[in-house]
């Protein structure tokens, strides 16, 4: 059930991704709603609905742009081991880490897509790709973050009491 | 452990279907996610463009002002062409009613699509249409604008839909010329220019011999949006100078207006010129286009 809400929510998303997003382009590029939804699912949920929502993420948005499908599944799995890097930390917030992992994963994703398109043969201008893509694309889905990270947070269970450590900071997110 | 099986089949699943998608084998999967995604994209769609619009007046605000006084002039300018135009048309008429000679201008057969989505990496610029292999569209077909320059080719075409690539993807290369007579309405187009396009002025100037166009390759770039690459270091080309197809190659038909320089640059020791080109069009946010299918490109024509 969970991992059917999964597929509608993606899918919506990545219509909104290719649909209404490119009107809203601040730094000159789109946040992607798609990748911020894995990566908040990965972190939120752990590591192991994240080893099938972030493939399932990647097929989706495949599906939807025009890029060869398997370019966002190989382009998207390095938010497994982020999130579970992330997850080992001082505060009881995902927030922040949640954040970071996006950062981390717009970065990969990036690289990843774009080698793969240059493999591919698309052409790919590396320094302006780097520059004016990939580096812009880390602060944009930064800021989109809590767009999706809210929702996908409020909708997941509260672990047990007993399992939280005692030596981290509460908060609220 | 478990992790590093994850990523290897993760990687195998993805090397496999990136091989399968270049053979189109999964086309049918695209063609219908695009089927059952097009109208909720059409929505979305039109519910962001009037966002857009609030969103880019504010962030441009400052220019609009600047921009419309320039508008207001070029629109003055461009009246005093039209009526030399008008002028130079129907002295045409008389002298082909004279020699009995019509001149050939075959109908152009346009679908008019509606665009359905973006690519949003940011690393493409593609766009894709609600017409496709079903509707007559085939692969590398050319796109036109609603009033008829050139915004791309159809680069990769689906059953009930298409994708198509646009002039500033770093992908495509026309081959274009600049037409350096034109370049005087060029100079026309820029307020500071003085304008000679009344029509008493029309009939001295089409007396002098017109210069040949300057050829080059417009080739699409993330950062200058389309840049004319390889024109002879020679060339006297002008700001504001029109860029149009030149029909080499057979891809596009000749004439078809691109855009028109905004400025030339000229490396040391460069061999060639190197100019960027504003488009004619603005490609971001296009709603509707044409696909020219009565034009077939030379790679759909050969045996």
């Amino acid at each position: 059930m969970k991992y059917a809400f999964v597929v509608a929510a993606a899918w919506f998303l990545a219509i909104l991704d290719v649909s209404a997003m490119p009107y809203i382009h601040p730094l000159g590029v789109s946040p992607d709603l798609v990748l911020v939804f894995a990566v908040s699912w990965a972190v939120v949920r752990g590591h192991d609905e994240a080893l099938i929502v972030v493939p399932l993420c990647g097929l989706i948005q495949d599906l939807t742009t025009s890029d060869p499908i398997g370019t966002s599944i190989i382009a998207l799995a390095p938010a497994v081991p982020i999130a579970v890097a992330v997850r080992l930390r001082a505060i009881e917030s995902d927030f922040l880490p949640t954040v970071i992992a996006v950062m981390g994963t717009t970065a990969c994703y990036g690289v990843i897509s774009m080698t793969v398109l240059g493999l591919t043969g698309q052409e790919i201008g590396l320094f302006h790709s780097l520059f004016r893509v990939i580096l812009p694309g880390i602060v944009v889905n930064a800021i989109f973050t809590p767009v999706v990270y809210l929702p996908t947070h409020w909708l997941s269970p509260r672990p047990a009491a007993w399992l939280q450590g005692s030596a981290r900071l509460p908060s609220s997110l | 452990m478990r992790l590093i099986w994850w990523f290897a089949t993760v990687l195998a699943v993805s090397f496999i279907t990136i091989l399968l998608s270049e053979q189109n084998a999964l086309d049918p999967f695209k063609n219908l996610t695009l089927t059952v995604s097009a109208p909720v994209e059409g929505t979305f769609r039109n519910a962001a463009s009037p966002i857009s619009d609030i969103y880019e007046g504010i962030v441009d605000r400052g220019d609009l002002v600047d921009e419309n006084d320039r508008l207001r002039q070029e629109n003055e300018a461009l009246k005093a062409q039209v009526a030399a135009q008008q002028d130079l048309e129907q002295r045409i008429q008389e002298l082909e009613a004279a020699l009995a000679v019509k001149s050939q201008h075959p109908e152009d057969t346009l679908l008019v699509a509606s665009v359905i989505a973006e690519d949003p990496s940011g690393l493409k610029r593609q766009i894709a249409i609600n017409l496709g292999q079903g509707d007559g569209v085939d692969e590398g077909m050319v796109v036109l604008s609603r009033e008829g320059s050139l915004i791309g080719t159809v680069s990769h075409s689906f059953q009930s839909f298409a994708w198509i690539r646009l002039i500033n993807d770093p992908d495509s290369a026309v081959n274009a010329q600049v037409n350096v007579a034109a370049s005087g309405s060029g100079d026309v187009l820029t307020p500071d220019a003085p304008t000679d396009a009344s029509p008493s002025a029309t009939p001295a100037a089409s007396a002098t011999p017109a210069p040949e166009p300057v050829r080059g390759v417009a080739q699409g770039d993330l950062r200058d949006d389309l840049v004319l690459e390889l024109l002879p270091p020679e060339a006297k080309i002008d700001a504001g100078a029109l860029v149009v197809t030149s029909g080499l190659g057979g891809n596009y038909p000749p004439g078809i207006l691109i855009g028109s320089i905004t400025d030339v640059e000229q490396r040391p020791q460069a061999p060639f010129k190197r100019a960027r080109v504003s488009p004619a069009t603005k490609l971001d946010g296009l709603d509707t286009v044409l696909v020219l299918v009565s034009f077939k490109p030379a790679r759909l024509e050969a045996p």
